[in-house]
């Protein structure tokens, strides 16, 4: 018998997928647009900070509704293959369900932290140019670097959140709902609820800016907010892969 | 070579495909015949391990589709000619799917050639028709030059030309040892087409057989003469069965061409005609199916 298709074969098959059709273009043209141009925007509107990872922080700020554009990316790498009927023809030249979706997420996470590293690092040169920080904003602090780390690591489970949406639900526009009430909606609406509960549920959401910079969201520590954000994609996507195997296609 | 064992499929309530057993032989063009309705799409996404049978197996190449190791160089599908993404171009859609099993990209145009699509191939696929639709589908199963191929209606949406083409490239690749399953509702097409025949109504199967034989099965002698009650008697002793047609001309069924004509010798009969008629595919079919249509259309 021969030897198995190897799994960058898959991947290949996958980037060809994901370049070749236009919402991919239009996902990075509105994250670039809205991450970059509000970075610069938020850069420019500050004069003076206090510390260099607050001014990168700041000019980061765009990346907290940018970020909608990557759920809506990993969503569609999916659910449009469910909506077409290509997900027949898909399965049927990659049999082996979680290897597909696997792939699928290699990509959209290999594309989402590219893209989103470039962005990051337009962003901390808008702060360094523009914003007037006590020592400037030195590309080798530990904090910035840190800052500028964290977010494009978000970025990247932010990709992974979004393909297990699309496996989970299948449909387009629900994927995209969920998605956004989950990243975007339900987070800063909990927050201006007020109480405890709300606050506790608030935090455990996976908001797009993680941290103490929450971007409307209840604060919280960086380590919690990744934590929350992995455990939603990770668990998501598990759940996804799960259902992948299960149901009929 | 493809085995079905007992395939049951089961959706709620509703039986898809009920206990089917058929083996289907490679070097040959197995027709996938039943109404609508009647399990055929069902079957062959068991078969490509799409939907997961409620009981019963469906094998390829002896094993379960799943684990084929290289299922392009294997085996062949088209099961549903809009499944592409409408913003993908032809050529792109059919690299994603050669890159996913290793196959090289020279293969690509080879298939855009063969099915003809040179001219479109780097249009989106969004304006296709449903004919363009099926020619892509078909290059798409050709990709890994496979074994087997399984094809769900190839043939809706094809103009004449493109039909004979398609049973052209079938009879080819069965004559060359593969094993080839197209199911259809186009009678006509079958009767060109295939060699064998499945039939299945209501998910069980109706008939396993060679075309020649359900054919023959319902194949009759038409015979003329001026004594038309002389030569019914005879034939009827002679264990024919006899009906008399509207234009005054017996139909006998049981006997051959010869046996008619020894008879009416025998009866001192003259005769005006005698001929072997054929019943058309189609009419084999409906005789076979009359009662497993699921959805038939009410006349009143």
């Amino acid at each position: 018998m021969s030897r198995a298709v190897p799994f960058r074969s898959v991947l290949r098959s996958e980037w060809t997928k994901l370049w070749s059709v236009r919402s991919t273009w239009w996902c990075t043209a509105v994250y670039v647009v809205v991450a970059g141009g509000g970075g610069w925007l938020a850069a420019a509107g500050t004069d003076t900070s206090p510390r260099a990872d607050v001014a990168v922080q700041t000019a980061l700020t765009g990346f907290g509704i940018a970020q909608l554009a990557l759920v809506v990316l990993g969503v569609l790498v999916v659910s449009s293959e469910f909506a077409s009927g290509l997900a027949l023809v898909s399965l049927t030249a990659v049999p082996r369900r979680t290897r597909l979706l696997l792939a699928k997420t290699v990509v959209v996470v290999a594309y989402c932290l590219l893209l989103s590293a470039v962005l990051a690092v337009a962003c901390a040169l808008a702060a360094r140019t523009l914003t007037v920080v006590p020592g400037g904003v030195q590309p080798d602090d530990p904090d910035v670097l840190r800052t500028l780390g964290l977010q494009v690591g978000a970025a990247g489970l932010v990709g992974v959140l979004g393909v297990a949406l699309g496996a989970v639900l299948r449909s387009t526009a629900g994927a995209v709902g969920i998605g956004a009430a989950l990243v975007l909606v339900a987070p800063p609406a909990l927050a201006l609820a007020g109480g405890e509960l709300a606050a506790r549920i608030s935090q455990s959401l996976p908001a797009l800016r993680v941290g103490e910079d929450a971007f409307l969201a209840v604060p919280t520590t960086w380590p919690v907010g990744m934590g929350v954000v992995s455990a939603w994609a990770v668990g998501g996507w598990l759940l996804g892969a799960l259902l992948l195997e299960r149901r009929d296609v | 070579m493809i085995e079905l064992a007992g395939l049951t499929k089961e959706y709620g309530t509703r039986v898809a495909v009920d206990d089917l057993t058929v083996t289907i032989q490679p070097g040959r063009v197995t027709g996938f015949l039943g109404p609508n309705g009647s399990g055929k799409t069902t079957t062959m996404r068991c078969v490509l391990g799409l939907a997961r049978p409620t009981s019963g197996t469906a094998t390829v190449l002896g094993r379960p589709y799943r684990e084929l190791a290289q299922p392009m160089r294997r085996v062949g599908a088209l099961i549903d000619p809009r499944a592409r993404h409408a913003g993908r171009t032809a050529y792109r859609h059919l690299l994603a799917l050669a890159q996913s099993n290793g196959l090289p990209r020279a293969r690509v145009d080879e298939v855009i050639d063969l099915v003809g699509l040179e001219s479109v191939a780097d249009d989106r696929v969004r304006g296709f028709s449903l004919g363009m639709g099926q020619r892509l589908g078909i290059a798409a199963a050709l990709l890994g030059d496979p074994d087997v191929l399984l094809l769900d209606e190839p043939v809706n949406g094809l103009d004449p030309e493109g039909i004979r083409w398609v049973r052209e490239l079938l009879r080819g690749l069965a004559d060359e040892g593969r094993t080839v399953l197209v199911s259809s509702h186009l009678m006509s097409e079958m009767e060109d087409t295939a060699d064998h025949l499945v039939v299945v109504g209501r998910g069980r199967l109706l008939a396993d057989l060679p075309m020649e034989e359900l054919l023959g099965a319902h194949s009759a002698v038409r015979v003329r003469t001026p004594q038309g009650p002389t030569l019914a008697d005879a034939l009827r002793r002679a264990g024919g069965h006899v009906e008399l047609e509207i234009d005054g001309a017996l139909r006998v069924e049981g006997l051959g061409v010869a046996e008619v004509g020894d008879v009416a010798f025998l009866a001192d009969v003259r005769l005006h005609e005698l001929a072997r008629v054929t019943v058309s595919l189609e009419a084999a079919y409906l005789a076979l199916t009359d009662d497993e249509v699921e959805f038939r259309a009410v006349t009143r």
